[in-house]
């Protein structure tokens, strides 16, 4: 199937150009060296092998020796993955599952989002420190700016659905609600008892 | 089977004698030697990296197992086993051609590969080396050149372990009559003038184009393969046929 080899093609190649940028990427390659970890994402059915040396990172298709580590994983799940805390709670929720050492998943979802690229850095390689530095300020700025942005169009959807159109009810008023239909449940439960006490009589 | 009875083959379009093919396609590999890897991606526009990773999804190599590059040239298949099968594993990247085998060994330790990959300079039709001794053995691009297909085939069933595998990548019969008229008007009259361009050697391609037409159709191939005891052979077509992948297990 040529086009799985063209998509293991272009992804092995964009995650070892990214690593060549990432200084720090060859001392995670070495921690792992030697190690070939399978991932599959359950939504697709469709195993990756990624062969990890010190050299680069190779990405197989197919493999039919034994991975030292084999993850299944969900999509949703795959940006939790570096953290050691949620680890063993994505395990529970069955959102992971894992076949071999553990400890590889960690370092592995490290190797490949951890990567601290200095962007600024290489652009000044290319074109000059003052332009890289103006480009790379605008740019955190406008980033900044749109998460503003986003922010506030988040909560003033939210007022504007529970407050104005008053299609949902706002955060108190379900705590309300809720506290309403606790009360009437247990005064339900008492009317209940006393009318077992009558009928018994 | 291309064997005549006075004693020639085929060098390209022309008949030479028998001994004297290894020094002419000795030549052409001398020549193309320093710009091979560039012209192969400039010739397949980049399509032989996809080719040859079809070949390793087939391979079904492991770690710690022993595998032969045969005719490996600039060892791009060797790299990648090498990482594959570990420090505990063995690949012996062997290639006729002296030149080719400089340009690789130099190329895979600027790479920083060392230590499970040794370079041997081998016939294909006589291999040094003991019987049932490799695992996988790959011949990419390679069997074309050799004189004598079928002994070369015998030599490398002798070597491969019971169990283990041959995978044959090799220019093939295009399936399609439209892409092969368009394939053969590319291969004489555009990669011969690119090769003039780029490696200055209009002659070798000239030879690379001719050579692919007198290799052996898929199905020849297969037969030669069970001819000389493979079993389970298989081929795959890819990109229509203009390259195919053979596969064949020695019990």
């Amino acid at each position: 199937m040529p086009l799985n080899n063209l998509l293991c093609g272009l992804l092995e190649t964009g995650v070892n150009q990214l690593h060549q940028l990432d200084s720090s990427a060859v001392i995670k390659r070495k921690q792992l060296n030697g190690t070939i970890i399978g991932v599959s994402l359950k939504e697709l059915n469709f195993p990756l092998y990624f062969v990890i040396s010190s050299q680069q990172v190779d990405i197989l298709n197919k493999f039919s020796g034994d991975p030292d580590c084999f993850i299944r994983v969900s999509v949703s799940a795959l940006p939790k993955l570096q953290d050691n805390h949620q680890l063993t709670h994505l395990i529970k929720t069955g959102q992971l599952e894992v076949e071999g050492d553990i400890q590889l998943v960690q370092q592995f979802a490290q190797l490949l989002t951890d990567m601290e690229i200095d962007w600024e850095e290489h652009l000044s390689h290319k074109v000059g420190d003052v332009i890289a530095h103006k480009f790379c300020y605008h740019a955190k700025k406008i980033q900044q700016n749109v998460q503003q942005q986003l922010m506030n169009v988040e909560k003033q959807t939210a007022l504007y659905i529970t407050e104005e159109v008053k299609l949902a009810p706002s955060g108190l008023e379900v705590a309300y609600f809720c506290e309403q239909v606790k009360t009437l449940d247990k005064q339900a439960e008492k009317l209940l008892v006393k009318l077992n006490q009558y009928t018994n009589k | 089977m291309q064997e005549k009875p006075d004693n020639t083959t085929h060098f390209g379009f022309k008949t030479v004698e028998e001994d004297k093919k290894v020094e002419l396609v000795a030549d052409v590999f001398h020549s193309v030697a320093a710009k091979y890897d560039i012209m192969n991606d400039v010739l397949s526009m980049g399509i032989h990296r996809i080719w040859k990773r079809f070949t390793i999804d087939c391979s079904g190599v492991r770690q710690g197992q022993k595998v032969l590059d045969l005719a490996g040239g600039t060892g791009d298949l060797t790299a990648k086993f090498s990482r594959i099968v570990g420090p505990k594993g063995n690949v012996v990247l062997a290639d006729i051609n002296d030149s080719m085998l400089k340009v690789g060994r130099t190329k895979l330790r600027d790479m920083g590969i060392e230590g499970n990959v040794s370079y041997v300079q081998a016939n294909a039709e006589e291999l040094p080396f003991p019987d049932n001794h490799f695992d996988l053995i790959t011949i990419a691009f390679g069997l074309r050149n050799v004189t004598d297909k079928d002994k070369a085939l015998a030599s490398i069933y002798r070597v491969l372990k019971p169990g283990g595998r041959l995978l044959v990548l090799e220019f093939s019969k295009p399936i399609y009559t439209p892409v092969k008229k368009f394939y053969d008007f590319y291969s004489f009259n555009i990669l011969p003038k690119l090769g003039k361009l780029i490696a200055n050697d209009s002659e070798s391609y000239q030879y690379l184009a001719e050579s692919i037409r007198m290799h052996p159709g898929q199905e020849a191939l297969k037969e030669m393969m069970e001819n000389v005891g493979f079993e389970g052979t298989e081929y795959f077509n890819l990109s229509a046929g203009i390259v195919a992948l053979h596969r064949g297990y020695k019990y």
